[in-house]
């Protein structure tokens, strides 16, 4: 139970190259934070420097305010669960979970009861004289979850825990570490690059790319208000339609978004934003979410090329001029013919249309250059 | 059908070709073992491919005699090779983890180092060893035939394969986490898992070593320190006519039996070690 703080983390290994580039996050006492991003992005290297597998190249690290920079990962009073499980295979579940108290010199009784208990809790009290391999991927994990968990550390850290589990018990797996949690209440930070696990887990997400914190900031928030397209892309299932070529106008005192020569009037935040901003027109790329577009209305048109029906709704591969569109659309009421081939009209509500600055990348109404987590450089790459 | 025949007829030639190799390896091992079985008289008969009755008798002549001390020399394999197939084993292993495992400037050049030791053939260094250990004041002791086997370079290669292929890093790591120091890491979790290549290693050294006559040679001078090749290769001198050829068989035999035990025991162990190192598991 602690809060840790990360101030400047940098890690640039021996080649020069450089994994994490100045990571500045506050993660409060039994907050759940969780890190994704795409692979190589340097989620796991700072969890890891977190840990004290890997030292850190600069900055600062403190848990519970002591700052723990050059400190061994036993003295840093975290547990931490790992990709592959790292269950000792030549030992059996109680011995892989009685091991780190073994190590702290703990009476044998207490160590019995804690792990019993802790056996108890993660149901796995009748494979306590197994070995691991006699276990499945999730009796494993469970285990492994366990080790961490006998010893109450101050930080639990997961570094994608679920990635070798199946879909199936993924989502078992992923509704245990929102049970266990709630039990438990430490701090959590946890690694992974299923942008699912992170929006369903997490208090406060950290999207990373190349080593750069992108953005911080609640599920919520970061599906709302993505502060530039490599976030806008990455978190949302299906993806975030972006339309290239669209401008953002200025009549009068209005601002206006244009989409296809189609023109959209910006809602009342989005203008005062605009005008505080002193935002000139300019080139933009808009993103709509596949949720966010309402068939059958407006002035957009497109064709259907594919036409999934995902039992409530329809999931609609439209094409839209060189751009493809994703739609996602109830199946009751739907009036709209949306068979493959038909024509369309779509259109979204401005105040669901993010508009993304052509040239940097980053979001005209959330971006906050002031803000220590938008330290990313220019981002225009999509992040597919 | 077609494809059965020329089938069968392979596997009857290569039956038929297991089984003469066989015979002539096998063979003279029955013939060593039939004739420690037989008295002087007997053997100077000629070639019988039955036993005889005089075993515990020659066992008894080889135990008593004080000129060719075969008891003795076996205690002295004994400790020679159970030594060196422990530390040699051992001490790779521990070798092996420290490249693998951590990251350190040179790691490459020391690798590349423990590589080009192992071209090198022991004959080339054996004059600057046999000074070296006669100014230790080590000569005609046991302990130049041990104290060498820590750096083995041949094993630590088969160690460093075995690791890359079974000892996730992230083992250490949450060891680490646990509050393992590195020393107790290696030991309790390390050496359990490569067990494996341990047992395979230790038996080909121990085997290795039992066989050893070339340091040996070079360094033992006293009777009651020689290991059995040595022994056994100074009946060269013995005088076939006059010596008692039913202790000579007997010695002989005596010599080879803890090796075809260890062989015939272990062999499941030396079978899985020809495939570790390369397999994942």
């Amino acid at each position: 139970m602690a809060e840790v703080s990360l101030k400047g983390i940098k890690k640039i290994y021996d080649n020069k190259v450089t994994a994490v580039h100045d990571v500045n996050l506050e993660i409060k006492d039994k907050e759940f934070i969780v890190l994704v991003g795409p692979s190589g992005c340097g989620k796991s290297t700072t969890l890891r420097m977190v840990a004290g597998l890997e030292e850190i190249s600069g900055g600062e690290l403190y848990i519970g305010g002591k700052l723990m920079n050059g400190i061994a990962p036993k003295d840093r009073d975290i547990a931490m669960v790992f990709q592959n499980y790292a269950l000792y295979p030549h030992m059996s579940v109680y011995d892989n979970m009685a091991f780190a108290l073994t190590m702290q010199k703990v009476p044998k009784e207490q160590i019995d009861k804690k792990v019993r208990e802790v056996a108890e809790i993660l149901d796995i009290a009748q494979y306590l004289e197994r070995k691991p391999k006699a276990l499945s991927g999730g009796q494993r994990q469970r285990v492994a979850i366990g080790r961490a968990m006998v010893r109450d550390p101050k930080v639990f850290l997961m570094d994608e825990p679920l990635s070798n589990l199946d879909a199936k018990l993924r989502n078992q797996m992923r509704a245990e570490i929102i049970k266990l949690r709630s039990r438990i209440n430490t701090t959590f930070m946890y690694v992974t690059h299923d942008q699912t696990e992170a929006m369903t887990l997490a208090d406060r997400i950290v999207i990373m790319k190349d080593g750069f914190v992108n953005q911080i900031g609640t599920p919520q928030e970061l599906f709302n208000k993505p502060v530039n397209l490599f976030v806008a892309g990455f978190i949302g299932m299906p993806v975030m339609n972006f339309f290239e070529g669209c401008r953002l106008l200025l009549d009068g005192d209005k601002y206006y978004a244009e989409i296809r020569g189609v023109r959209f009037e910006l809602d009342a935040f989005q203008q005062k934003t605009l005008k505080s901003n002193g935002q000139k027109p300019c080139d933009i790329v808009c993103g709509i979410r596949p949720q966010h577009i309402t068939v059958g209305e407006g002035d957009l048109t497109a064709t259907v090329e594919v036409n999934e029906l995902m039992g409530s709704e329809y999931n609609i591969h439209a094409r839209s001029g060189d751009d493809e569109v994703v739609m996602v659309i109830p199946t009751v009421g739907l009036a709209t013919d949306v068979s493959m081939g038909s024509r369309i009209n779509f259109t979204a509500h401005s105040d669901l249309i993010q508009l993304f600055d052509k040239e940097s990348g980053n979001n005209l109404i959330w971006y906050d250059a002031g803000s220590a987590a938008n330290n990313a450089p220019v981002c225009k790459d999509y992040p597919f | 059908m077609n494809n059965k025949k020329p089938s069968n007829a392979r596997s009857i030639i290569a039956h038929v070709t297991l089984i003469i190799l066989s015979f002539m390896c096998l063979f003279f091992f029955y013939i060593l073992l039939i004739n420690s079985t037989r008295s002087h008289a007997e053997l100077q008969k000629g070639f019988s491919a039955l036993p005889s009755s005089h075993f515990m008798e020659n066992f008894r002549a080889v135990a008593n005699d004080g000129t060719f001390p075969m008891l003795r020399g076996i205690v002295n394999s004994l400790i020679v090779s159970g030594c060196c197939a422990a530390i040699c084993t051992y001490f790779s292993a521990l070798t092996a983890y420290g490249l693998y495992a951590y990251r350190f400037k040179l790691k490459n050049a020391a690798f590349t180092f423990i590589m080009m030791i192992l071209v090198m053939p022991t004959q080339v260094t054996a004059m600057g060893f046999l000074r070296l250990i006669t100014k230790m004041g080590m000569y005609d002791t046991l302990w130049p035939l041990i104290i060498p086997s820590i750096a083995s370079p041949a094993v630590f290669y088969f160690m460093y394969s075995y690791l890359q292929s079974s000892l996730p890093l992230a083992l250490v790591e949450a060891a680490r986490i646990d509050g393992s120091g590195e020393f107790h890491t290696f030991n309790r979790i390390v050496l359990p898992i490569m067990k494996p290549a341990i047992a395979v290693q230790a038996i080909f050294t121990f085997v290795g070593s039992w066989n050893n006559y070339f340091v040996p040679a070079l360094v033992l001078q006293s009777k009651d320190k020689m290991t059995v090749p040595i022994l056994i290769a100074t009946l060269r001198g013995a005088d076939y006519m006059n010596f008692d050829m039913g202790k000579i068989y007997m010695m002989i035999t005596v010599a080879i039996v803890p090796i075809i035990v260890v062989y015939l025991f272990l062999s499941k162990f030396i079978i899985a070690g020809v495939t570790l190192g390369g397999v994942k598991e």
